[in-house]
């Protein structure tokens, strides 16, 4: 075999057999349900629809025995990390749930020459928490007990380095499983200078559905420039792949279909999957160098001020804030109403009454440093008629605690009043937005946005992840008329966001809730290769049913 | 006119745990920040200036390098000029040390009309630094203010002070000392430009060397007092709360209760 050809394949790994029967299960919906019911739901509240059996493996081992399993039975599995996905993705839809729970360690660690960089490789159901805390103390627990004598040393090192780190992507919710946000790509504020998860992932090691275990470390497996790939099983026999023709969405965040691109990396195909291809046992992170940071609430006197703030923000390279996220006319609004209700709800001094808008970043920030110079800064925001005298900003630790509650208190407004408007009428909820566009076409959709929810005279605001260009549009119906009217025009917009080279979904993923908006972004033809892609892997169709794709004939 | 604020530098209270065998606090990764009533002091100071451009607030501190951070954010909100005064001379003050320390500072500074100090430190708790100074250098002193007023001339402060029963108000001349327990009930938040101009404002630094004082009357030796223990409050068991929406039963509840104790 010669180079070029190992590029484009990749060896499955035989995990050793053990019996089935040693791993730790729950027998029946009944008694799921009755003793382990968190199982059956994730944050999304979606019903579930029956599960045989709840499994908790302990390693690779014993998940192999149970997929192995699973399959002969011909019942589907669904993969349960921390569960706190939005969109279904861990509600079991019948057969199997497979929590991933024991896998919860720090298993490696190294410094890596080529990339200066160190790297971390821990199990996947180690919370986004436990990790940053960890590295944050640079303690992780139990690992110098496992670890071989090459690993304790490159930790000795680690712990000797003076500076701090820390694993950048940062999607809110911290008790999400690192296993699940590689899963779906997972993004947040942060991703503005750090980008999506996926920049931060180094290797995988993936469970197939016929038990067999791929090791993915990034920058070994390439498709080619067709976008073939072939996967051999432990018994030699090979799998040819063919990933999808069309073509990704022009935005940093996306969750909405699986990577594809001529020549990419074969590890992107699983980042972002939401597990349809496998299970993810283990990831090997990049840490970064961590750094103090300032938090500022720049106020403009207009929407298109702030706009013209977040783009000349970008056009300066030498500006790096770590987030840029924007609140509208009609945020400040409401947060106005609920500071004259309750000032301390909001903790902040009075919202200027002559704000239009409000953008707010965090940007590095030394306490101590003599004389820091942010005349870039000061000139892009007295372009776009503003000052930093018009801001909020804070560096200590209480500070940026302080404001990053501030920064929750919208969604929380905006969910406190759809709850109150839920006593009268039960079907209503409130109507999020979760689309992307590219740099270029921020003001334009912009302008959609705002025509078109002035003339259809609902009650609105935006808020979000505007550096991005990723913007949360959020209706507040009043009632099932006004819920009706927001969902069309929240189609129209997904239409408009795929238009501009956008996406559906930049970080929510599509699950069992959102696939209605896959069709919008992708032809019918172009799902049918998504779904050859996944029967080509799993052809059973085993893993996470009724996630992302409907595929008939699946296992049932 | 020229008001002098002292700031002290303290651990984040809500983190500190005191170490059960050596009774010291426990500081690692503990975040210092500006005691929280020396920032009333503050908030006092800047309500005073508003529309007086002739009010200089000068901020003092006493304490190791780091204690800078403290008085940055004095500058932060809007103190003119800061002090801190650091040496290893210092070290081990208790509270009348420091006083006479502080004192020695503000005799060399040209003329004070009013200093303004936090009632007490949320680390130490003793609320005697404050009292001390003004007694060191001879003034009159009003304790625990949550207001104040400057009178036409300037001559005079009218302070509302806290009691165990309400308020009081008492009119002081100057110059004198007040200390304060309560200012805005937000705490006051900075707008980046009044961060960076903080650090182009006079920061300097004075040493044992510039208060012309023996040394014996500094630091542990200049100290009267000495902290012989520090440790944790016994902790109690939590009471017994009896319900009350029905109020026969609750009845029952406490005379049982009462009867069980021997009490009735």
């Amino acid at each position: 075999m010669n180079n070029t050809n190992s590029q484009h394949e990749i060896r499955a790994e035989t995990v050793p057999e053990i019996a089935f029967d040693t791993v730790r299960r729950i027998d029946g919906l009944e008694e799921i349900a009755a003793n382990y019911a968190p199982y059956l739901a994730d944050e999304s509240r979606l019903p579930h629809q029956g599960a045989d059996y709840l499994f908790f493996p302990n390693d690779e081992a014993e998940l192999a025995a149970v997929m192995r399993e699973m399959s002969r039975q011909g019942k589907p599995v669904t993969i349960s990390g921390a569960r706190t996905g939005l969109v279904g993705g861990a509600v079991p839809a019948g057969g199997a749930i497979v929590s991933m729970d024991r896998f919860d360690k720090v298993v490696d660690i190294r410094y890596d020459e080529g990339s200066k960089e160190w790297r971390l490789s821990v199990e996947s159901a180690v919370s986004l928490r436990d990790l940053g805390d960890w590295i944050n103390k640079k303690s992780f627990p139990g690992l110098l007990g496992r670890a071989s004598p090459e690993t304790e040393k490159q930790f000795g090192l680690f712990k000797e380095d003076p500076r701090s780190y820390f694993y950048p992507p940062d999607p809110t919710e911290m008790s999400a499983s690192l296993g699940g946000t590689v899963a779906t790509n997972a993004s947040g504020a942060a991703s503005f200078r750090y980008g999506a998860t996926r920049e931060w992932i180094r290797g995988l090691r993936v469970m197939l559905a016929s038990g067999e275990v791929l090791d993915v470390p990034r920058g070994k497996y390439f498709v080619t420039g067709d976008r073939k790939f072939t996967v051999v099983n432990g018994a030699g026999e090979r799998t040819p792949l063919t990933l999808p023709s069309y073509r990704m969405p022009e935005t940093k965040k996306n969750t909405a279909g699986f990577f594809s691109a001529p020549g990419m990396d074969l590890i992107d195909l699983f980042i972002g999957s939401e597990g349809l291809f496998g299970i993810i046992t283990r990831v090997e992170i990049a840490l970064e160098v961590w750094h103090s940071s300032i938090s500022v609430v720049q106020f403009l006197p207009s929407d298109e001020a702030a706009l013209d703030f977040v783009i000349g923000l970008r056009e300066e390279k030498d500006i790096r804030p770590e987030f840029v996220e924007f609140y509208d006319d009609g945020a400040l609004a409401l947060l106005r109403d609920r500071q004259r209700e309750n000032p301390k709800f909001i903790d902040m001094p009075p919202i200027p009454e002559d704000a239009g808008a409000a953008v707010f970043y965090d940007i590095e920030f030394d306490g101590n440093a003599a004389a820091p110079d942010f005349s870039r800064l000061e000139e892009v925001t007295r372009r776009c008629g503003a000052s930093l005298a018009q801001t909020w900003a804070g560096y200590e630790r209480r500070d940026l605690a302080r404001f990053r509650h501030f920064r929750h208190a919208l969604p929380e407004t905006v969910n406190s009043i759809i709850g109150e408007r839920k006593k009268a009428h039960p079907g209503l909820h409130k109507l999020g937005t979760d689309l992307a566009v590219p740099d270029a076409c921020l003001r334009e959709i912009w302008q959609f946005y705002k025509e078109r929810l002035a003339a259809a005279g609902l009650e609105w605001v935006v808020f979000g992840h505007i550096g991005d260009n990723h913007l949360h549009v959020n209706i507040l119906p009043k009632d099932m008329d006004e819920l009706a009217r927001g969902l069309d025009i929240y189609r129209d917009f997904a239409r408009k966001a795929v238009d501009l080279h956008g996406t559906v979904s930049a970080e929510h993923g599509i699950g069992k809730m959102k696939k209605k908006f896959l069709a919008v972004m992708f032809t019918p033809d172009e799902l049918e290769e998504m779904a050859a892609l996944k029967l080509a892997l799993d052809p059973q169709a085993m893993m996470n049913p009724g996630d992302i794709l409907d595929i008939q004939g699946a296992v049932q | 006119m020229r008001v002098l604020v002292c700031a002290k530098q303290v651990p984040e209270v809500t983190d500190v745990q005191v170490d059960p065998e050596t009774g010291t606090l426990n500081r690692d990764g503990v975040a210092s920040i500006l005691n929280p009533f020396c920032e009333y002091a503050m908030d006092l100071a800047l309500d005073l200036k508003k529309g007086m451009d002739d009010v200089e607030i000068v901020v003092l501190s006493m304490g190791p390098p780091q204690a800078r951070a403290a008085l940055m954010r004095c500058l932060e909100m809007g103190a003119d000029r800061a002090i801190l005064v650091t040496d290893r001379r210092f070290a081990g003050a208790d509270t009348w040390a420091t006083a006479l320390t502080i004192s020695k500072i503000v005799e060399k500074l040209d003329k004070v009309d009013l200093i303004l100090v936090g009632k007490h430190a949320i680390d130490g708790d003793t609320a005697q630094v404050g009292p001390e100074l003004a007694e060191c250098l001879n003034i009159p002193q009003v304790t625990y203010a949550v207001g104040l007023e400057l009178d036409e001339k300037r001559r005079r402060v009218r302070v509302r002070r806290e009691t165990d029963r309400g308020h009081q108000v008492v009119q002081m001349r100057l110059p004198g000392l007040v200390s304060v327990s309560k200012g805005a009930a937000l705490r006051r938040v900075c707008s980046f430009q009044d961060i960076l101009e903080a650090r182009r404002k006079e920061l300097i630094t004075m040493t044992a060397d510039d208060l012309g004082v023996d040394e014996s009357e500094l630091g542990l030796k200049g100290s009267l007092t000495q902290v012989v223990k520090i440790f944790p409050p016994v902790e109690r068991e939590a009471g017994r709360v009896v319900d009350g929406t029905n109020p026969p039963l609750a009845a029952r509840q406490v005379v049982e209760f009462l009867k069980d104790k021997h009490f009735v």
